[in-house]
């Protein structure tokens, strides 16, 4: 049989570029466009190097370098030297039928002929003519393995291929039971290994400290005289206890985080350590838990440093608006203090009007009284009333107040 | 195809050695669209934001750019103030884009342009403008905006 199966050729194609390395190899060997090992290295003009299909893809595109955009045309692309191409054809790959289980490894350059000849995992063709179907080369047989046979056990017809799985769960056929080394039928195995009398197991008490471990046909014989048990039914009391109150003080520190100012993160990790060290029972139920409660202390952290931040926000605002409203007020009074001024100065100068006025009417009366054709002398005084104005102003002014 | 596994070796790249303040993964069902998270960097108006973006590669990268847009909205003037939060970034522009760039380039830069905007290639004009002539009033709607959508 072996040369019949050495003859087969595998028709499997490899894809070079899928391969995987054994060790990865150089950055310098790796193609800019692909980042693969180079595949058929050719040269540019401008002395870069890519894989022959990846240029010929990129100056379909544009016929510039991939590297340094300069011009580049078909013809300015060349073999690269023939030491590149040994070191990229010598990178060490892995089979690509290695996920089916070929542990090979060769040059590059031999995977190809790797596969096609040698490789016990590659597909080939089936033996019988006529059939279509691949099969490991390893399992090449005489006869085809895509032939469908009846399974000698029950009445199902299988291909020949799958019939070593079929037998793992023939509903004819019978297996061991692990524990026992029984036989049963494949479909009241598991009911068996469900309860089956040989298989070890824990104590019931065994949470709670108890190490017996003994066949379960013998575990009555344990439980009516195990301290462990007889204790269960309190210590389940206290555990359920302590969980509802680790849970109750991991809330109320929350509360309390959240009513003290901000300080760097408490220590929760060192209190669960605490609880778990005491408890060790409740600790697996409790991680959930924590995760959550870890989880909304985190949202009340944001929820409160939202809180600080407005909070922040508010005073600012309300120092501004205070210092906004000194500002007014001092603005409001200078204006007062400053109507008060001018005020004033109305005052005095109308006061002053009026003397004028008033010593107006009365040189008016003087003259009219005086004489009466010293039309000139009337003109005279008011030329000379303009310049000895002040003076004489004041004088009215006096005799006003004296009146 | 050959697309893909040069993207599938950039994410892996990248996931083995990241990036400063930037985390990268691809979506479940596509592998030429990657979900990116920025952290803005500390000293400028975006720190303590996070930020995500979306990466999506052309199927005929690298042989076409990729583009590059943020989800989260953002004041910066090299991205567009609109639904489809586009960077405007030099290397991705057709004219600059060769097929030996990478995506840790891209990234790079978009991290680079976080710390420091780049003025004189702004497509918000309006915001370049402010970060000139009103660096306050810049930083102070860009830490608002932070605040906003970035958290």
């Amino acid at each position: 049989m072996a040369p019949s199966r050495s003859s087969r050729t595998s028709l499997q194609s490899v894809d070079l570029r899928a391969l995987d390395y054994l060790a990865s190899p150089s950055a310098n060997l790796l193609c800019p466009i692909c980042h693969s090992p180079l595949i058929t290295p050719v040269q540019t003009r401008c002395l870069h190097t890519f894989c022959s299909a990846c240029i010929s893809l990129s100056l379909e595109r544009s016929l510039t370098c991939p590297v340094d955009r300069k011009d580049l045309s078909h013809d300015d692309v060349t073999p690269a030297p023939i030491m590149i191409t040994n070191l990229v054809n010598d990178l060490v790959v892995l089979c690509p039928n290695r996920e089916r289980g070929c542990g090979a490894s060769c040059a590059r350059w031999l995977v190809e002929s790797h596969v096609r000849e040698d490789c016990g995992y590659a597909l080939v063709k089936c033996a019988k003519d006529g059939c279509d179907g691949m099969v490991e080369r390893k399992d090449v047989e005489e006869e085809c393995v895509h032939e469908e046979v009846g399974c000698q056990f029950c009445e199902l017809s299988v291909r020949r291929l799958d019939l070593d799985s079929h037998h793992r769960e023939c509903p004819k056929l019978s297996s061991e039971c692990p524990h026992c080394a029984e036989s049963f039928l494949n479909p009241d195995l598991s009911i068996h290994i469900a309860d089956c009398p040989a298989e070890i197991i824990d104590c019931p008490a065994s949470h709670f400290g108890c190490p017996y471990t003994s066949p379960r046909s013998d575990i009555d014989a344990h439980t009516s005289n195990c301290h462990f048990v007889a204790l269960t039914p309190i210590l389940q009391l206290h555990t359920e206890r302590i969980t509802t109150l680790e849970l109750e003080n991991r809330t109320i520190r929350q509360k309390l985080e959240l009513l003290t100012p901000p300080r760097p993160l408490p220590t929760p990790s060192s209190s669960t350590t605490i609880s778990s060290s005491s408890n060790p029972p409740a600790n697996d139920g409790s991680s959930t838990n924590r995760d959550m409660t870890s989880e909304m202390q985190d949202y009340t952290y944001h929820l409160y440093s939202e809180y600080e931040q407005l909070r922040a926000d508010v005073e600012r605002l309300n120092a501004q608006i205070r210092e906004l409203d000194v500002k007014q007020d001092m603005a409001r009074i200078n204006e007062g203090l400053r109507y008060n001024d001018e005020m004033t100065g109305m005052r005095a100068a109308m006061n002053g009007l009026r003397m004028q006025l008033h010593w107006l009417v009365a040189s008016r009366r003087e003259t009219g009284a005086g004489s009466g054709g010293a039309g000139g002398g009337a003109s005279r005084s008011v030329a000379g009333g303009s310049a000895g104005d002040g003076r004489r102003m004041s004088d009215s002014v006096r005799q006003v107040m004296k009146l | 195809m050959a697309a893909v596994k040069r993207v599938a070796k950039e994410l892996a790249e990248l996931d083995s050695q990241p990036i400063n303040g930037v985390s990268v993964g691809a979506s479940d069902s596509d592998i030429l669209k990657w979900n990116i998270v920025m952290t803005g960097p500390p000293d400028t108006p975006y720190a303590g934001g996070i930020f995500t973006l979306v990466l999506e590669l052309p199927p005929e990268y690298p042989f076409k750019a990729p583009s590059l847009r943020f989800t989260t909205k953002i004041y910066h003037p090299n991205v567009s103030n609109d639904d489809k939060g586009a960077m405007c970034l030099g290397i991705l522009r057709s004219d600059t884009w060769k097929p030996a760039s990478r995506i840790r380039q891209v990234l790079e830069h978009a991290a680079a342009l976080l710390k420091e905007p780049n003025i004189d290639d702004a497509v918000e004009t309006a915001i370049a403008e402010q970060y000139k002539n009103n660096h306050e009033d810049f930083v102070k709607t860009a830490k608002d905006w932070t605040r906003k959508n970035a958290k």
